[in-house]
């Protein structure tokens, strides 16, 4: 890890002026991390990036403007770049998606998707079109999502 | 010490009273001080599984608007030494006990029972906050079906915002020939979903229904499948760790995952 975020206590590094334009941004960004499984009839509606450690079971909701990441399985509805944000991704261990929209694309598995997913999967719009693909941490190193 | 232990699902018709009164009677058959509190009021149906109809004189709305004594509306369980009942009103709406009095109810009865179970009336309304107010503990009963886990799954979301952490699972009218031609939810899935500790599995048993038409319970026959997955039930909710009973040969309980006792 070539970089370093710190919030507190001010080092003279933090001052903004010298600051790394990039680390400016990452600081800009706005994230909730929920640390529970998300049951049925739970929602979450959030202006920035949501990730959940842990499920988000059938029947749960989440809408956020920005990136959906769920380390544990996404079986309910997730809306990524709510506001229309097209370069949002939904990221899971197990992505099963009751139903799936990014930006104002709106997807939902096909009817007769009987097995899951073994690994974690990345869906994203590219060619104006939902994609879902394996997730490779490997690749592209700091430009996963 | 004394638990208070409430039985809820969500979904209606998925067990609640008949695991109530097995569980009430098995730990009963075991010595102890139970009291069951049918907090399905409206509907009322835990004192006709018992066979105690007939002896009903006042039921719980009675105590909590004063026009009883707590001691003169329990009923006394006319096989098991240490069983009572609270029975609920029938006649009266749901609003008719509100959560406070629910929970100064359950204090009082803790006071002079070891065991306090509530029959929770389905859905999550009024009569589904009164029944958990006064709670310690919860069971969540579901069968495998979809609809059934989902509201399971809504419960026990809805119980943990209410600081009943860690609610206890029982899978009820299981039948393995079901779950093995995948035409039934089977009990690794249900876990999967809802990710909650397991009290058992009661399998799907003809004999339940019979013992519930003449009033009685299951628990205590020693033959039945359903009265022994109840009587293990009873030992766990006691804090012994008695391993899962295989309900097929196929040994499809043999990948749990984990095994528990309410202690
Ligand atoms: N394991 C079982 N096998 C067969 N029938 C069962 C079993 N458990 C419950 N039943 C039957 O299902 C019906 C509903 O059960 P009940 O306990 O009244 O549900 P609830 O209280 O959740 O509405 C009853 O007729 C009962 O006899
Ligand atoms: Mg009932």
């Amino acid at each position: 890890m070539a970089t370093e975020i710190k919030n507190s206590p001010p080092e003279p590094w933090f001052k903004k002026a010298r600051r790394p334009k990039e680390i400016d941004e990452m600081i800009d960004e706005n994230t909730i991390l929920v640390r529970r499984t998300l049951r049925s009839g739970q929602k979450i509606h959030f202006d920035g990036n949501v990730v959940v450690v842990g499920d988000v079971n059938p029947g749960a909701e989440i809408v956020a403007s920005g990136h959906i990441i769920v380390l544990g399985a996404l079986r309910g509805v997730v809306h990524a770049g709510a506001s229309g944000d097209e370069q949002a991704a939904v990221l899971a261990f197990r992505l099963q998606p009751t139903q799936l929209r990014i930006a104002n694309h709106i997807t939902r598995p096909p009817d007769d998707e009987i097995t899951g997913p073994e690994q974690p999967e990345i869906a994203r719009i590219k060619d104006n079109m939902v994609t879902i693909e394996v997730f490779q941490s490997s690749d592209r190193y700091g430009n996963l999502i | 010490m004394s638990e208070i232990i409430v039985v809820t699902s969500g979904k209606g018709g998925v067990g609640k009273t008949t695991t109530t009164a097995n569980i009430g009677a098995g730990l009963a058959a075991l010595g102890h001080k139970v009291v069951l509190v049918d907090a399905d009021i409206g509907l009322r149906n835990l004192d006709v599984v018992l066979g105690l109809e007939n002896r009903i004189v006042y039921d719980i709305t009675d105590v909590t608007e004063g026009h009883c004594r707590l001691r003169q509306a329990l009923i006394k369980d006319k096989r098991y030494e240490g069983l009572f009942l609270l029975p609920a009103a029938q006649t009266k709406d749901k609003t008719a006990v509100n959560p406070e009095q629910m929970k100064k109810l359950c204090g009082e009865l803790a006071a002079e029972f070891e065991y306090v179970i509530i029959d929770c009336p389905a859905g999550i309304e009024q009569g589904f906050r009164n029944a958990i107010a006064g709670a310690q503990k919860a069971i969540v009963v579901t069968t495998p079906e979809v609809a059934a886990v989902r509201d399971a799954d809504r419960v026990i979301g809805l119980l943990e915002a209410a600081e009943l952490r860690n609610p206890a699972l029982i899978i009820n009218r299981i039948r393995p020939k079901m779950v093995r031609h995948g035409d039934m939810m089977g009990i690794e899935d249900i876990i999967d979903i809802l990710a909650v500790d397991l009290l058992g599995v009661v399998p799907e048993d003809e004999l339940v229904v019979i013992s519930t038409n003449r009033g009685e319970t299951v628990v205590s026959d020693e033959r039945s499948r359903s009265g022994q997955a109840y009587r293990n039930i009873v030992r766990r909710i006691k804090g012994e760790a008695v391993p899962m009973m295989n309900l097929d040969d196929s040994g499809f309980l043999g990948r749990l995952r984990r095994i528990i006792g309410l202690k």
